[in-house]
């Protein structure tokens, strides 16, 4: 194609850590004013960079929080941007993760870090104020098995109804991962005598609510992923 | 005229045909089809899952009330754009609820991402959204950026803005097609096929890549402009209005497309804004939200240019919001060719980065909304979480919100108007 590359500058030249983009502060320091004066106690760990202000609260306070950041006249924030479930590690928490704009303070996306108890990741569903967050909180549950009370669609979205793992979190190991594998660097895929499927049948179904509590829970004695009534399902 | 007497019952000829098999199997000493043990014993119940209802919007949706029925459009549909499946509930053709059942084209991309390298992940996200590919690119870009602390060189985020403008071009440009070919006329997507094309072809000399192009690094963009990239580009430039005119010509004054299209699938802006609807459908309700100046990124804050909105928020709407859009892009690409800067196309980045731990949101506007991504880095070589909020997959919650008391051929027309784009939805 007769390309050419120019020699490449060094990343320094090019301002490495200047702001992409180049906010009011002046706009960013009043959100954070505003933010810190109608959250009050709910609000930990305020921290902002160039196009962001984010901050933590607890999982429990979800509804409210995004209640005031939604209703109250000075931050408006109408839109819900972003809804996303982040997986801290086994003996960590779970977090959910909202992205709000307001056309008030377009110098800033809001991020609202919701922290979850990995012990028992019940939050309450936001669908009363964003309708449109099911498919967020959907696709919550069926990734990372986070509950949301108030939903009155929790089901899976991708996997299918009987699936009984979370895929997204920490502790799934994928099952063509390299560096698990007896196959040393070699794709494992490519080679089936070296495929290790006893813990696909030894696994322990991970479940939220506890399965016995599920109508759809597997039967006792059953393996492999079957539940009781999986006959040839329609769907 | 003869009158019908409501007395009289005239028999379903499919009920008839059930009764005249159902005759012949006694006759042969047969059981009936539907007995317990006979041959289609179930089927009676095709589409209700054979568990019980998991939540109470299923419950909702798979319990029928006398008159209604199951029917599956999907998931090897035409009309469905991909691999969807809607579970419609009629009574007769009108469309009583609608169920989208998703995940037939799943693959995981994020979970792939976080067991990929950085420069690695920009070819996963590719193929998600297969229309917008550049976008799909564009916004992990933009995150990576913010985690390692730098920026591309101007001339890069020019023929970033440059690309991605011509890719929003021929999407929409497929759009205009597609919603066409629903409603029935086969011509238009001939038509856009051809214009789209031209632009892929053109991409393809500047990226090396045909569909997924595959064009971005953190730092800056694979390759710089080249003669052929702007020899078509030139070409495309001289007759792409004519041509955009002509497909228009051909669809929007059509009585039949007009009648399928206007006051079809009406969304206020209330309701698209809670639904999370985004993108052109967003602004063909009349809310001016526009990521490109709602918080610009890239060059966007140095370009001339207004959000375009309209009032009618149906499906006539949103088609129309979309050649305004190509025209605005078009504009665009002309003000970007005029101010676009000489220099380098890359910062220099090495092949395997590890940013400082920390957190980045990097969002643009991509043919179908708002497409974002938010990036976390542990300090490895790959992110420790990699989230992609696609716009189709949202904007797809308004269909079970528009179509009860519609009719069933309808759900294609309305649908096609929002644009989905299946690899984006399963992810």
């Amino acid at each position: 194609m007769g390309h050419v590359r120019r020699p490449w500058p060094a990343a320094h030249a090019l301002g490495r850590g200047r702001p992409l983009s180049a906010p009011a502060p002046a706009l960013a320091g009043a959100l954070i004013r505003l933010v810190q004066e109608r959250i009050g106690p709910d609000l930990r760990d305020l921290w902002t960079d160039e196009d962001t202000v984010e901050f933590t609260i607890d999982g429990a306070r979800a509804v409210d929080v995004l209640t005031t950041l939604r209703d109250d006249p000075d931050l408006d924030f109408f839109m819900l941007a972003d809804a996303a479930a982040v997986d801290y590690g086994v003996d960590a928490h779970f977090e959910v993760v909202y992205h709000l704009y307001s056309a008030k303070h377009p110098a800033a996306w809001l991020r609202v870090r919701a922290r979850v108890d990995r012990a028992k990741p019940v939050l309450p569903s936001i669908t009363s104020l964003w309708e449109g967050a099911m498919f967020h909180e959907r696709e919550m549950y069926d990734m990372m098995g986070i509950v949301f009370e108030g939903n009155r669609d929790l089901r899976r979205i991708y996997m299918s109804p009987d699936y009984r793992s979370f895929p997204q979190r920490r502790d799934f190991v994928l099952p063509d991962d390299a560096a698990d594998s007896p196959a040393h660097g070699v794709n494992p895929l490519e080679r089936p005598e070296t495929w290790d499927l006893t813990r696909f049948n030894t696994a322990p179904a991970i479940t939220f609510p506890p399965s016995e509590d599920r109508a759809d829970a597997p039967a006792e004695g059953v393996e492999g992923g079957e539940t009781a009534a999986d006959k040839s399902r329609p769907r | 005229m003869t009158k019908i007497d409501p007395e009289i019952r005239i028999p379903d000829p499919i009920e008839l045909d059930r009764l005249e098999e159902e005759r012949l199997r006694t006759a042969a000493g047969l059981l009936p089809v539907h007995a317990e043990g006979g041959e289609y014993a179930g089927f009676d119940t095709v589409g209700i899952p054979d568990r019980p209802p998991q939540t109470e919007r299923e419950r909702e949706v798979y319990t029928l009330e006398e008159g209604e029925m199951l029917v599956n459009m999907g998931p090897q549909h035409p009309s469905t754009h991909g691999v969807m499946r809607l579970v419609v509930k009629v009574r007769g053709e009108i469309v009583v609820d609608v169920d989208p059942v998703l995940g037939y084209l799943h693959r995981g991309i994020e979970k792939l991402c976080e067991n990929a390298t950085y420069t690695t992940v920009l070819t996963y996200v590719d193929p998600m959204d297969y229309l917008s590919t550049m976008h799909n690119e564009h916004a992990p870009a933009i995150a990576f950026e913010k985690l390692y602390g730098i920026k591309a060189p101007p001339r890069a985020e020019y023929i970033r803005a440059l690309v991605v403008e011509l890719n929003r071009v021929f999407s929409h440009g497929l759009m205009m097609g597609f919603l066409a070919l629903d409603i029935g006329g086969l011509t238009p997507i001939l038509y856009s096929f051809i214009n789209r094309d031209e632009v892929v072809d053109m991409l393809s000399a500047i990226s090396g890549q045909r569909m997924l192009f595959n064009f971005f690094r953190v730092g800056g963009v694979n390759f710089d402009t080249n003669d052929e990239f702007l020899s078509r580009l030139g070409t495309w430039r001289s007759h792409v209005l004519d041509n955009l005119d002509m497909n228009e010509r051909m669809i929007t004054q059509n009585e039949i497309f007009r009648g399928r299209t206007v006051n079809m699938g009406r969304l206020s802006g209330a309701d698209a804004i809670s639904l999370g609807v985004t993108g052109p459908n967003l602004r063909a309700s009349g809310v001016a939200f526009d990521v490109r100046k709602a918080h610009p990124y890239s060059i966007y804050h140095e370009l001339e240019f207004d959000v375009i909105t309209q009032e009618g928020g149906d499906s006539y709407a949103r088609y129309i919001q979309r050649i305004a859009e190509i025209k605005q892009s078009i504009h665009l690409i002309d003000q970007i060719i005029d101010r676009m800067p000489h220099g380098p196309v890359q910062a220099q980045v090495p092949g395997i980065i590890r940013p400082k731990p920390g957190r980045a949101y990097g969002a643009v506007e991509s043919p179908r909304g708002l497409y974002s991504v938010y990036a976390i880095s542990d300090g490895g070589p790959n992110p420790y979480r990699f989230r992609m909020r696609d716009p189709s997959f949202i904007s797809l919650q308004a269909i079970p919100k528009l179509m009860p008391g519609r009719l069933v051929a309808d759900t294609m027309a309305v649908m096609a108007s929002f644009d989905p784009v299946m690899g984006g939805v399963d992810k």
